[in-house]
């Protein structure tokens, strides 16, 4: 196979969790495949993830903290000097990064490949001569949560001209394609590990894993529980997860009755552990990519009950076959899929075999034989 | 088949003799500029010269000769490839191992280099998908899908076939919603037909499913046939009939009565006109077409149908749905078919006749006209005599002789173009003006050209012009012909555009982009928040909205009657979406979104609405908002519905906002505190147990109905036009959301019903507040429109029964006492979508069915059955109205109005 020199440049390089543990998985595996990796960040994370000390591949940040936002001085601002000083350092400290873009990339050999892993890097990286190299972007969410805010219009400025464009999914990238752009292709996440042994599925525990943000709309789960737990009495709710919402949720679990069947378990770092100790797997999101967790749920032979919010959730769960999905934001209907997997255990054993099976075209050498074809293409 | 894959993908094209340089070149550098660089072009056929220079300049990419790629994308020369189609056909292909990937492909459409996709594409191309047989896709044999757009393998499949066998050749086929191929020809739905035909009668050999050739000759009639006879109207009536003589020839055995019956009235009988050779009629259905509901021909009545003319009366010319026959002589609108013009004497001269429909002696003592229109300055219009006015047979014949040069006479500059409309006088009655279709053989322009005389001197111009429109109509226009005018216009022309009138061009654009920013929404709701919503408060001010300005009625409206009836000191200022008309004229009327709405509700003491003022404009300190909500509710509302949901933190937090401004929020029963109150989060303290005022009516109506009989009717009726021995129902269906700018179907044929029911029944048609419905045509006095109407409980209670669905309606009409009837063909899969509250079959204000044959009987049947449901709908009526006691808004005014009423209308 063919050794290749790849960049991979997204926000910053140690961020804890998201796209920035997604960057240092594949960095591995494409070192793995003999390919030479560089992972480049725009900036430093506040909240550090800790890396071993010997990656096997550079990693470099453009800035040490994350840079200014720019900001159009008009008006009255102009009579401003440190306005006018604080733009000007801006302006000086972009261009400096964008001079070490250019020198990491400079070198390169022809037909190197950057991939940009999130849409903001672009910013740094449509100012340097990139003639030389094929460049793939990439969106880790789905189109409706792109749309939905500031980033849909960046995309549509900066990525048309791009040598790919990847969704997550076909149907996300089909939706990219009607929005005019015709460089899209599509590249699943890679399920990081299987694990050895599977969940018993014997404890009548429902475990749901995740931020306790908004997004993960645990408020709703609340209320499908509440619709589900006087029907199983003997069945737990283990939330896993912390975030700024907790209070509310706790408060909106009392209010609900439900203090006796929930219980919240706080951040975890053994998932594996966790999904060892379940029977089901529940996810409640408003808006999704390709979630890891239900990935790994599946891989655990967990069966899941999700709202169907994202193209994402549709690709890794066949409902009624590995797992069962539910209208996105309908209480009623999740509570009806929760019910039938904590009433059958046949249902369950059945589900989740068939999903720790096919979950397996997730896998890691799965993936990056589609990166190689995907490398391929852009060589022909 | 014998060369080596050199290449991963080959673009053929096909060239001839007439093929120029320029289209080759063009598609040679679309091919060159491929992303997937193993992309080779290859010229068949006859190149033209320059390609060979084309050749040696990329020999390793151009050449002439047969393709050397795994796959080969037919070109046509002149089109273009996108940059990345080939990559995308490519990575298709290989990924799903087809024979042949499609995608989408543009088109010209005639005016400069714009650019279209054909509407069709949409659904077929709307996902990526792999097809093993023709049947899953039939768009792609029975229209042009695979004209171009396309790849296919080379090992596999001949590509100079046509798309039809290439979709049958192929085992497997990806379709992608790429667009591939751009810049195709334009179509020409003349120069195009012959061509369309062949593959029709290729498609009807090679396709065996009975249901794919019926789909591909539907698909030729509506993408073909139908585009040819619209292009008619263009041609002159010779030119018209050696073409239509020749298309006839095309379609000859193409078109059958079977594919005709199912498409609309004027449609089939254009086409069977067109498969007749009929020159002169296919050329007036046309216009017909293109002109919705005017009459084009001789209509006759044969038992109880109507056809197209005399010697047309058979099944395929029944034209009874356009509802001509519905219509008096003096109502018809008619066609003014221009057949000669020409200068006689200093005078122009326009002869023409027009098809009388039915009994043409109904036109015997007709006058006529012709009015002028200035076209686009004004409403300046200059009438001039018609001389000679008979009916031949069935047809009015009419002579003007126009004196232009005395009888026209405009300023000279701005108002050049004249538009006559022949103005018929039918027995004293005028009828609508008919429009004079013209086409350019008739009408010389020039040598019919006579002399003008504007007020502002022979300088502007000097000589009246006749000529055809695009739209095919008879037009006069002020031309500058001789010396002296055309140098005065080529002065004016250089003074408009040298260059100091472009710089105040300019500068006059700017400033009105300056002036649209400072009427933008933005702008308006900084200056609200900034600076409108701190001013004091207007004492006494209310403003009032029904329905987001849409109509003056609801419950704000009776609350606005009742302090007006007990003489309450306020200002009061009501609000309009679009038009004034209606709203009552003793308050003040701002238009919604008007600084003058902003200002009054800054000021405002009051805010009284029915659905929610602008989410946008935060409630004042100083204002207290009563919400009267619109009805109850059966479907999810607020944050019971998955929409608001699934929606991002910030924008639920929006909604709260918005709600958080209702300090009073009207119910009618307790299922509303459960359902409403619940679902938007209004805390008890603020709701208000009155009941809505706009029942009171309601209520008032029920115990008339009771103290005195149903009649005599209330005077809307007089209005509506309504007869006392006819049943009165009201069809009131609810929102179903359709997209914008889309009418609402509506569930009832409407057809059916006056059919079976005209003779003693009127149907009152309600659409939802959000939508327009188009009503088919039907004997008048059988159907009434009344979505216009400001006021529905004025329209509740003229009824005598209610057909709905899950239209809160219901909720108001029970209190009637009248019978419902719930007509919900969709009501499991309504209720699966949309969530509902409770089972509107175990608990209903009237029998709920689910087809239109049991609702007619049901209907046939009501007097009998209702006893039954007298005790139901009562209890449903005080289940959902309980609070609706035919008082609220005395309630109302005495708990929130108390301190602006005189002394003695305090107790009344």
């Amino acid at each position: 196979m063919k050794q290749r020199e790849l960049f991979l440049l997204g926000n910053t390089v140690d961020e804890l969790g998201g796209v920035a543990g997604w960057t240092h998985q594949m960095a591995r595996l494409f070192t793995g495949r003999g390919h030479s990796v560089h992972v480049i960040g725009v900036h430093e994370a506040e909240l550090k993830m800790p890396l071993p000390d010997n990656q096997g591949y550079p990693v470099t940040s453009l800035y040490p903290n994350h840079p200014r936002t720019a900001r159009r001085i008009s008006g009255v601002q102009r009579l401003n000097p440190a306005a006018r000083r604080q733009e000007a350092a801006r302006v000086a400290d972009k261009k400096r990064a964008v001079a070490q873009l250019g020198g990491l990339l400079e070198g390169a050999r022809h037909g190197s490949i950057v991939i940009a892993t999130q849409v903001w890097p672009m910013e740094w990286l449509r100012e340097v001569d990139t003639s030389h190299l094929r460049i793939v972007g990439m969106s880790h969410e789905s189109f409706a949560y792109s749309r939905a805010c500031h980033r849909y219009h960046w995309i549509k400025r900066h990525y048309p001209h791009v040598d790919r464009w990847l969704a997550l999914t076909q149907e996300d990238a089909d939706i990219w394609i009607h929005e005019g752009l015709q460089n899209v292709g599509h590249m699943p996440n890679a399920l990081a590990h299987l694990p050895a042994v599977p969940s018993p599925r014997t404890e009548k525990v429902v475990a749901s894993i995740g931020r306790l943000a908004d997004q993960k709309g645990v408020d709703m789960l609340l209320d499908t529980w509440a619709e589900v737990a006087p029907f199983r009495p003997d069945w737990e709710l283990r939330i896993h997860g912390a975030g700024a919402d907790e209070p509310q949720l706790r408060a909106q679990c009392t209010e609900l009755g439900l203090d006796g069947s929930v219980r919240w378990m706080g951040r975890t770092s053994d998932v594996p552990g966790v999904l060892a100790e379940s029977s089901v797997f529940v996810q409640s999101s408003r808006g999704e990519g390709f979630p890891l967790a239900l990935m790994e749920a599946m891989a655990s032979a967990v069966p899941c009950a999700a709202f169907d919010c994202a193209p994402g959730v549709r690709e890794i769960v066949r409902d009624g076959e590995d797992g069962l999905l539910a209208p996105a934001g309908d209480i009623d209907a999740l509570a009806d899929r929760l019910l039938r997997l904590t009433g059958n255990p046949r249902l369950r054993d059945d589900m989740g075999d068939r999903a720790r099976v096919n979950v397996q075209r997730f896998s890691q050498e799965q993936v990056l034989d589609q990166w190689e074809e995907l490398f391929e293409l852009l060589e022909r | 088949m014998s060369t080596a894959d050199l290449f991963f993908v080959s673009v053929v094209l096909t060239c001839d003799a007439k093929t120029s340089a320029e289209a080759v070149g063009a598609s040679v550098r679309s091919v060159l500029a491929q992303t997937l660089a193993g992309t080779e072009a290859a010229l068949l056929g006859e190149p033209p010269e320059a390609a060979a220079a084309l050749a040696a300049e990329h020999p390793h990419r151009v050449r002439i000769g047969p393709p050397r790629g795994t796959y080969v994308i037919p070109l046509a020369p002149g089109e273009l490839l996108d940059r990345n189609a080939a990559r995308n056909l490519h990575a298709a292909a290989v990924s799903t191992d087809a024979d042949l990937v499609a995608g989408r492909w543009s088109r010209l459409t005639g005016k400069g280099r714009k650019e279209a996709v054909p509407a069709w594409q949409a659904d077929l191309f709307a996902r990526s998908r792999v097809l093993t047989d023709v049947g899953q896709a039939p768009e792609l044999v029975t229209r042009d899908t695979l004209g171009a757009g396309l790849c296919v393998r080379r090992s596999k499949l001949d590509f100079t076939a046509g798309g039809l066998e290439l979709a049958l050749g192929a085992e497997k086929i990806a379709l992608v919603p790429n667009l591939i191929t751009t810049r195709r020809a334009a179509p020409d739905p003349l120069r195009d037909l012959p061509a369309a035909a062949a593959a029709q009668r290729r498609a009807a050999a090679l396709l065996d499913d009975p249901a794919m050739r019926r789909a591909a000759r539907g698909a030729f009639l509506a993408d073909h046939v139908l585009p040819a006879v619209h292009a008619l109207p263009g041609l002159g009536h010779g030119a018209c009939a050696t073409a239509v003589a020749e298309l006839a020839r095309t379609v000859a055995g193409l078109v059958d009565d079977a594919d005709l019956a199912e498409l609309p009235p004027l449609e089939r009988v254009a086409v069977r006109l067109l498969a007749d050779g009929d020159a002169e009629g296919v050329r007036r259905a046309a216009y017909a077409l293109a002109h919705p509901g005017t009459v084009v021909s001789p209509l006759v009545h044969r038992e109880g149908r109507v056809y197209w003319g005399p010697d047309h009366t058979t099944a395929a010319y029944d034209l009874t749905e356009l509802g001509h026959q519905y219509r008096t002589p003096a109502e018809q609108r008619l066609l003014g078919r221009v057949t000669g013009c020409r200068r006689e004497q200093g005078r122009l001269v326009v002869e023409g006749e027009t098809a009388l429909p039915f009994d043409a002696s109904a036109y015997e003592k007709t006058t006529a006209s012709l009015v002028f229109k200035v076209r686009d300055a004004g409403a300046a219009t200059v009438t001039l005599p018609v001389d000679d006015v008979r009916v031949e047979r069935n047809t009015l014949v009419w002579q003007a002789r126009l004196p232009l040069t005395d009888g026209l006479r405009p300023r000279g500059i701005g108002d050049r173009v004249w538009d006559p409309t022949l103005c018929l006088v039918v027995d004293g009655e005028p009828a609508p003006p008919c429009d004079l279709f013209a086409d350019k053989e008739t009408v010389p322009g020039g040598s019919a050209a006579l002399r003008g005389r504007p007020r502002l001197t022979r300088l502007t111009a000097d000589t009246w012009q006749p000529y055809v429109t695009a739209k095919h109509h008879l037009a006069v226009t002020l031309l500058p012909r001789r010396k002296a005018a055309r140098k005065a216009n080529a002065a004016a022309h250089y003074l408009a555009t040298f260059r100091p009138a472009r710089v105040l061009k300019g500068m006059a654009k700017k400033l009105r982009k300056r002036r649209d920013v400072l009427h933008s929404q933005r702008f308006k709701l900084r200056v609200y928040r900034g600076l409108l919503s701190r001013l004091p408060a207007r004492r006494g001010s209310v403003v009032f909205e029904s329905h987001m300005g849409k109509c003056y009625g609801d419950s704000p409206r009776a609350l606005y009657e009742e302090l007006r009836a007990r003489r309450a000191r306020l200002r009061a200022t009501w609000s309009y979406a679009s038009s004034p008309q209606g709203f009552p004229a003793d308050a003040k009327l701002v238009r919604r979104w008007s600084w003058p709405y902003l200002w009054a509700l800054a000021r405002a003491e009051w805010w009284v609405d029915n659905q929610g003022f602008p989410h946008a404009l935060n409630k004042p300190g100083h204002t207290t908002y009563l919400q009267t909500w619109h009805g109850s509710a059966y479907k999810r509302m607020g944050y019971d519905e998955i929409r608001h949901k699934m929606q991002n933190a910030p924008q639920r937090t929006q909604l709260a906002r918005a709600i958080d401004r209702f300090d009073h929020f009207l119910v009618r029963s307790e299922h509303d505190v459960r359902t409403l109150a619940h679902a938007y989060r209004i805390p008890e303290e603020r709701l208000l147990r009155a009941g809505y005022p706009r029942n009171d009516r309601l209520v008032e109506a029920r115990l008339r109905d009771e103290r005195e009989g149903r009649f005599p009717r209330p005077a809307l009726a007089g209005e509506l036009g309504i007869p006392d021995h006819k049943t009165v129902v009201l069809y009131a269906p609810t929102f179903r959301g359709t997209p914008r700018n889309k009418k609402a179907r509506l569930a009832l044929d409407v057809r059916e019903f006056a059919e079976r029911f005209g003779d003693t029944h009127v149907l009152l048609v309600r659409a939802h507040y959000m939508e327009t419905a188009t009503l088919p045509a039907t004997p008048p006095g059988a159907v009434i429109d009344v979505s216009a109407h400001h006021d529905v409980s004025e329209i509740q209670c003229l009824a005598d029964v209610l057909i709905t669905d899950y239209s809160s309606i219901m909720f108001d009409f029970a209190l009637l006492d009248r019978p419902i009837i719930h007509f919900a063909p969709d009501l499991d899969a309504y209720a699966a979508e949309r969530g509902s509250y409770f089972d509107l079959r175990s608990c209903s204000g009237g029998p709920v069915v689910e087809t239109q044959e049991e609702l007619l009987q049901t209907l046939a049947g009501l007097k009998k059955a209702d006893g039954e449901w007298q005790q139901v709908r009562r209890q449903f009526a005080a289940k959902f109205g309980a609070y609706d006691d035919g008082h609220s808004a005395r309630t109302v005014v005495d708990q929130l109005f108390s301190d602006r009423l005189g002394r003695k209308d305090r107790t009344r």
